[in-house]
C-alpha cells in the first residue's frame, strides 16, 4: 500500500493521463447532475419551502397550479376534514418584470400566500414582496420597485429569501390581494375572484398520515385532487421523463469512468510486469501489490474529483443565473462515492492479469 | 548445525510428450548454513532453474527442496510467498530496484511486505547501507546512482530479512573486471561476516575464487563438486 | 496495415476496452445530439411547423407564447404597419382534456391529460394562417369543434375520428387530421379555429370576457421579405416581432436546454479526444523499443506513422459502430423522450470521431517520428 502511494508521489506524471481523463468526466457528471438538480429544486422551491402536509388542487387542473381554483366555499370543506390542523391559500402567477436601471426583463413568479413557509416571513404589506436571491442575477436590489407584466403592477422588494422558486422563476412573495391584483390586471382573460386561491395548503394535526388525509379530503369535497407535499414536488409537468433521462446519461457516464480506468490500469499492469514479478519474488503477495492498485484507482478518482469539483463549482459561481445550475453538496459527496466506487471497479480488472504474474521471471 | 539448502534428487521438466524439455535432471546439491557456492554453466544449462527451485520461485516435478530447514517440495504459492520473504534474499542479474524508491527505501520494502516497520527496521536498514559504503547515498533515488551503488544497495536488499540463504543471479555481469571484483569481496564479506549461505550464479570463472566451492551445471546436470583455490 | 491489425490481435483487452471506450461517449454524444433535437422538436414543433412566417410577441413574454398576450390596442397598430399583408391571431393554452371517444383501448374516457391547443383563424381575410404545414392524413378543420393533432400522440387519443373533451365538461373537439411534428411543450398538440379556441378558454374561466390571441401571426405583401417586414413591425411599442426561424431558436425554453447540451456535448468531445489521444500515446510509448526495432531493420518512418493512423482510424470506426449499436438498441425506448436517431446525425457524429481520433494521435505520432533507429543497438541510458 505505501508502495502504491509512494510511486503516486513521486511519478504524478505517469497518472496524469488517467487523472485528466477523469477530471473531464467527473465534471460532466457534475455539470449533468447540477443541471438536474438545478432543475429541479430551481422549480420546485416554492413548494419545498412551505410548511404543509398535503397540497389540495381542483380535480379538473390535473395538479396544474395554474389551472386550479379553490373558491372560499371548498376551503370551508377542507377546514372542517377530520386531521386538518390549518389551512392556508397559495397562487402564482409567471411573468417578466422590469427592474430599474436593467434593460432585460427578469422572469418572476408572484407567489400569494397565507401560512409562513419555511424561510419567509409572513405576507407583507400590500404592493410588497420577498423576492428570491436568484432575482439578484437580474439585477433587483432591496427597495427595488419592479414593474411586473403587461400591465406594470408595481411590487416593491423588501428583503430576500432563499430557494423559493417555482418553475425556474424568481420567487416573488406577496399578500393574496396584491396577488390577486397582478393576476387580474395581467391577465384579463383569466381572472380570479376576491377568496379564490389556485392551491389550498393543509397542515394536519399530529399523527396523521399525509396520504390518507389527502383522500379523506377528496371525498369530502368531492371537487378536489389532493397530493402530500412529496407528490406535489413531482408533479410538476415533464419533471419524472427530466430525472430519468438525466440518470441514463449519469449511469452511462460512470460506465466510461469504469471502461477507462479498466482500461488504464491494464496498461499500467502491463508496464509493471517486470517490477511485480520482481516484488512478487521477493516476498510481495498478489493481495498486497493488488491493494497498491485499488487504492491507486481510488486516489485517481479522488484528485479527479476534486479538480473537476472545483471546475464546476467556479464555473456554477460565475455561470449566468439563467443557467439552472445547482451543485449541491450532498449530491457532490454521491458523485464523488459513485465515481471512486466505479473507479475501484475499473482497476478490479486488472486483478487477473497481476495474479497472474510469474515471479520466477525475475530471474533469468 | 542444519543446511541453508538441500537438494534431493531434484528433476524439473516442462511441457509434455515430444516437447518436453528437462530443464534439470536429478540434482543433488546441500549447500552448509555459511557457505558460499558459484555455480557456473552456459546459457540454458539450468542455473535459473536450479536457483528459483532454491528460492521458492518455481516447485520442483519431483525431487525434495528444503530451505532453511523447512521442506518446501509441495508447498503452496502462498507458502512459497512466507519462505522467500523470511528465509531467501534475491540478488537479480538486471538489478531491480524500484525505481521511484530512495536506496533506503528499497531496502525497508523488504520489511513492509512482512508487515513490519518502526526504527529497528530503520536502523537495520542504515546499518546495512553504511557497512556497504552507501552511507551518504541513503535517500538518493536508483538513477541517481551508479552501477556499482545499485549493485550494492540491491545486495543490502536481498539481506535485509537476514535470510538463511541469499541467491546472486549474476551479480557482477554488468559490471567491468575491477568493479565486479569489488562486489564479490564485498558480497564475500557480507555473507561471511553473518554466517549466511549463498549461491552465486557466474559465467566468469575469474571470479569463482571468492567462493568456497564451484559447481558446475550443463544440461540440467550438475557435474563436479570442486574445492575452490582460494579462500 | 498489416502491422496495425496484427496489433490489435495480439491485445484484445486492451482495443476491446478502448473501443467500448469510444463506443460509450459516441454513443452518449448520439443520445445528447438526439435528445436536443428531439426535445426542441416537441418543445417548439408547433411554431416551426405552421404557416404564418412572422410571429409577434407582447414584449414582456420575452419570447415565450405561454406568457404572450396581444391587447387590442397593439392588434390595430401592427395591422397599421407598412408591408403586412394579412394578419391574425393566434392562441396558446394548456388545457386539462378527457376522451369520450377513442379509437385506442388503452385511453379510458374519464382520463384526464393535458393537452395544448393553438387556435387560428380559418376564415376570414387571415383564413389559413398559422395552419399546420405538415398534414400526414386527413384534412385541416373547416368549422367549429373540429383539429388537426399530433400525430406522434395519435394512439394516445388523439387519432383521427377520436374526440377530445375540454374539461371541466366543455367544448368536444373531433380530430379531422394528423400532422407530423407539431407539439409544443413536450404535450399532445391540437391546431382548432380561432373560435373553438376562444370557446375552450372560455370554459377554463367563465368569468373571462375576452380572450387575447397568445402572438399575432402576420405575412408580408407582395415584395416585402419577412426580415423587412420584422423591422417594420418593431416599430410598435410593447411587442416583439420574430421570423417563424427565429421564434423558434430565441424560445427561451430551446435556448436553455441547447445551451446546456451543447455544453455536455463538448465535454464529451473533449472526453473523447483525451481517451484517443492519451491512451494511444501509451500504447506508442510502451511500444517503443519494438518500433524502435523495426526502424532498425530498414521500416520508414512513414510506414509506422500511417500504420499508428490506420489504427487509431480503425479503433475509431468500430467505437462508432458499437456506439451505433447502443444507440440502435436503445432508441425504441427513447422515442417516447423524443429522443431523435438518424442517419445523419450517424454520419456527423462518425466524421467527427475520425477528425477528433486523428487529432488525438497527432502527439503519438510526432513520437513515432523521433525514434532514432541507432537506439535498438544502444544499452538504455545512453539513448539518444
Amino acid at each position: 500500500m505505501k508502495l502504491a502511494w509512494t510511486e503516486l508521489r513521486r511519478r504524478p506524471g505517469k497518472f496524469g493521463v488517467a487523472v485528466l481523463t477523469l477530471t473531464v468526466l467527473a465534471a460532466l457528471l457534475l455539470f449533468i447532475a447540477g443541471l438536474l438538480d438545478g432543475l429541479f429544486l430551481g422549480s420546485t422551491g416554492a413548494i419545498r419551502s412551505q410548511r404543509a402536509d398535503v397540497f389540495v388542487f381542483s380535480d379538473s387542473s390535473r395538479e396544474s397550479f395554474l389551472r386550479s381554483t379553490i373558491t372560499p366555499e371548498t376551503r370551508a370543506v377542507i377546514a372542517g376534514v377530520d386531521g386538518v390542523q390549518a389551512v392556508g391559500g397559495m397562487s402564482v402567477t409567471l411573468l417578466g418584470a422590469v427592474v430599474p436601471g436593467e434593460t432585460d426583463l427578469a422572469d418572476v413568479a408572484v407567489i400569494g400566500y397565507e401560512l409562513q413557509p419555511n424561510g419567509i416571513p409572513l405576507p407583507p404589506k400590500p404592493g410588497q414582496a420577498y423576492a428570491d436571491e436568484r432575482l439578484k442575477g437580474f439585477g433587483v436590489g432591496l427597495g427595488d420597485s419592479l414593474l411586473v407584466g403587461p400591465a406594470k403592477t408595481p411590487i416593491t422588494v423588501i428583503g430576500f429569501v432563499k430557494d423559493s422558486n417555482f418553475q425556474l422563476q424568481g420567487g416573488l412573495w406577496v399578500q393574496p390581494a396584491t396577488s390577486r391584483q397582478v393576476q387580474n390586471q395581467n391577465r384579463p382573460d383569466s381572472p380570479v375572484a376576491d377568496g379564490d386561491f389556485q392551491v389550498m395548503l393543509v397542515q394536519s394535526k399530529p399523527g396523521q398520515d399525509a396520504g390518507q388525509l389527502a383522500d379523506r379530503i377528496d371525498a369530502a369535497t368531492e371537487a378536489t385532487s389532493s397530493l402530500t407535499k412529496a407528490e406535489a414536488e413531482n408533479s410538476l409537468p415533464g419533471t419524472k421523463e427530466q430525472r430519468s433521462t438525466f440518470n441514463a446519461i449519469l449511469a452511462t457516464t460512470y460506465l466510461v469512468v469504469v471502461v477507462i480506468v479498466a482500461l488504464f490500469f491494464a496498461l499500467l499492469t502491463l508496464e509493471r510486469t517486470p517490477l511485480y514479478g520482481m516484488l512478487k519474488a521477493i516476498g510481495a503477495s498478489s493481495r498486497q501489490l493488488f491493494a497498491g492498485v485499488v487504492l491507486q484507482a481510488i486516489i485517481i478518482a479522488t484528485v479527479a474529483f476534486a479538480i473537476g469539483g472545483g471546475l464546476v463549482a467556479v464555473f456554477s459561481a460565475v455561470a449566468p443565473p439563467k443557467l439552472p445550475l445547482q451543485v449541491q453538496p450532498s449530491r457532490m459527496v454521491t458523485s464523488y462515492l459513485i465515481l471512486a466506487v466505479c473507479s475501484m471497479i475499473g482497476s478490479l480488472l486488472s486483478l487477473r492479469r497481476v495474479s497472474r504474474i510469474d515471479p520466477a521471471q525475475a530471474i533469468g | 548445525m542444519t543446511n541453508a539448502l538441500e537438494l534431493h534428487d531434484i528433476t524439473k521438466t516442462y511441457g509434455e510428450g515430444d516437447n518436453m524439455i528437462t530443464a534439470l535432471a536429478s540434482a543433488t546439491l546441500a549447500v552448509a548454513s555459511d557457505e558460499m557456492i558459484a555455480l557456473i554453466g552456459p546459457s540454458g544449462s539450468g542455473k535459473t532453474t536450479l536457483l528459483s527451485i532454491a528460492g521458492g520461485l518455481l516447485s520442483p516435478s519431483s525431487g525434495q527442496v528444503i530451505v532453511g530447514g523447512k521442506d518446501i517440495s509441495h508447498a503452496s504459492p502462498s507458502e512459497l510467498t512466507e519462505v522467500r520473504r523470511s528465509t531467501v534474499g534475491f540478488v537479480f542479474q538486471s538489478v531491480n530496484l524500484v525505481p521511484f524508491l530512495t536506496a533506503r527505501e528499497n531496502l525497508l520494502l523488504v520489511d513492509e511486505l512482512r508487515g513490519s516497520r518502526g526504527k529497528q527496521s530503520r536502523d537495520r536498514a542504515d546499518r546495512l547501507l553504511d557497512e556497504l559504503g552507501l552511507a551518504k547515498r541513503l535517500n538518493n533515488l536508483p538513477s541517481q546512482l551508479s552501477g556499482g551503488e545499485r549493485q550494492r544497495v540491491a545486495i543490502g536488499r536481498a539481506l535485509m530479512n537476514e535470510p538463511a540463504l541469499v541467491l546472486f543471479d549474476e551479480p557482477t555481469s554488468a559490471l567491468d573486471t575491477h568493479l565486479g571484483e569489488q562486489v564479490m569481496e564485498l558480497i564475500q564479506s557480507e555473507v561471511k561476516g553473518r554466517g549466511t549461505a549463498a549461491i552465486i550464479i557466474t559465467h566468469d570463472r575469474r571470479m569463482t575464487h571468492w567462493c568456497d566451492r564451484t559447481v558446475t551445471i550443463l544440461d540440467g546436470h550438475l557435474q563436479t563438486d570442486e574445492l575452490a583455490t582460494a579462500g | 496495415m498489416f502491422l496495425a491489425i496484427r496489433e490489435i490481435k495480439r491485445a484484445k483487452v486492451r482495443f476491446t476496452l478502448l473501443v467500448l471506450a469510444i463506443g460509450l461517449l459516441v454513443f452518449l454524444v448520439l443520445f445528447q445530439i438526439g435528445l436536443r433535437d428531439g426535445l426542441i422538436g416537441q418543445f417548439i414543433g408547433a411554431l416551426r411547423h405552421q404557416s404564418a412566417p412572422v410571429l409577434v410577441f407582447d414584449a414582456q413574454a420575452r419570447k415565450n407564447i405561454e406568457g404572450s398576450r396581444i391587447s387590442p390596442d397593439a392588434q390595430a397598430a401592427l395591422a397599421q404597419v407598412d408591408g403586412v399583408g394579412r394578419i391574425g391571431p393566434l392562441g396558446e393554452s394548456t388545457f386539462t382534456v378527457s376522451n369520450p371517444v377513442s379509437r385506442a383501448k388503452s385511453v379510458e374516457k374519464d382520463r384526464l391529460i393535458d393537452a395544448v391547443l393553438f387556435g387560428y383563424e380559418i376564415t376570414g381575410p387571415a383564413a389559413g394562417l398559422g395552419a399546420p404545414t405538415t398534414l400526414t392524413k386527413g384534412r385541416l378543420p373547416t368549422g367549429p369543434n373540429e383539429g388537426v393533432a399530433s400525430d406522434r400522440n395519435r394512439s394516445e387519443g388523439f387519432d383521427i375520428g377520436d374526440v377530445v373533451r375540454i374539461e371541466p365538461g366543455g367544448v368536444e373537439i373531433t380530430v379531422v387530421g394528423l400532422a407530423r411534428d407539431i407539439n409544443y411543450s413536450v404535450s399532445p398538440t391540437v391546431f382548432v379555429s380561432w373560435d373553438t379556441f376562444q370557446a375552450a378558454r372560455k370554459v377554463r374561466n367563465p368569468d373571462a370576457t375576452v380572450v387575447f390571441p397568445s402572438v399575432m401571426v402576420v405575412e408580408p405583401v407582395a415584395g416585402v421579405s419577412d426580415a423587412r417586414l420584422v423591422t417594420n413591425l418593431s416599430t410598435v411599442s410593447g411587442v416583439v416581432p420574430l421570423t417563424r426561424a427565429d421564434a423558434v431558436a430565441q424560445s427561451p425554453g430551446v435556448a436553455s436546454v441547447s445551451q446546456s447540451l451543447n455544453t455536455v456535448i463538448g465535454l464529451l468531445v473533449i472526453t473523447a479526444l483525451m481517451v484517443i489521444g492519451l491512451f494511444i500515446l501509451i500504447l506508442t510509448v510502451q511500444k517503443s523499443s519494438s518500433l524502435t526495432l523495426m526502424r532498425a531493420i530498414g521500416a520508414h518512418r512513414r510506414t509506422l506513422a500511417l500504420s499508428l493512423l490506420a489504427q487509431a482510424s480503425m479503433v475509431v470506426f468500430a467505437g462508432v459502430i458499437a456506439g451505433a449499436i447502443m444507440m440502435a438498441l436503445i432508441s425504441p425506448a427513447l422515442n417516447t423522450l423524443g429522443v431523435s436517431f438518424s442517419f445523419s446525425q450517424l454520419g456527423v457524429v462518425g466524421v467527427g470521431a475520425m477528425i477528433v481520433g486523428w487529432i488525438g494521435s497527432l502527439a503519438a505520432v510526432l513520437r513515432v517520428l523521433r525514434i532514432e533507429p541507432i537506439n535498438a543497438t544502444l544499452p538504455p541510458g545512453m539513448q539518444r
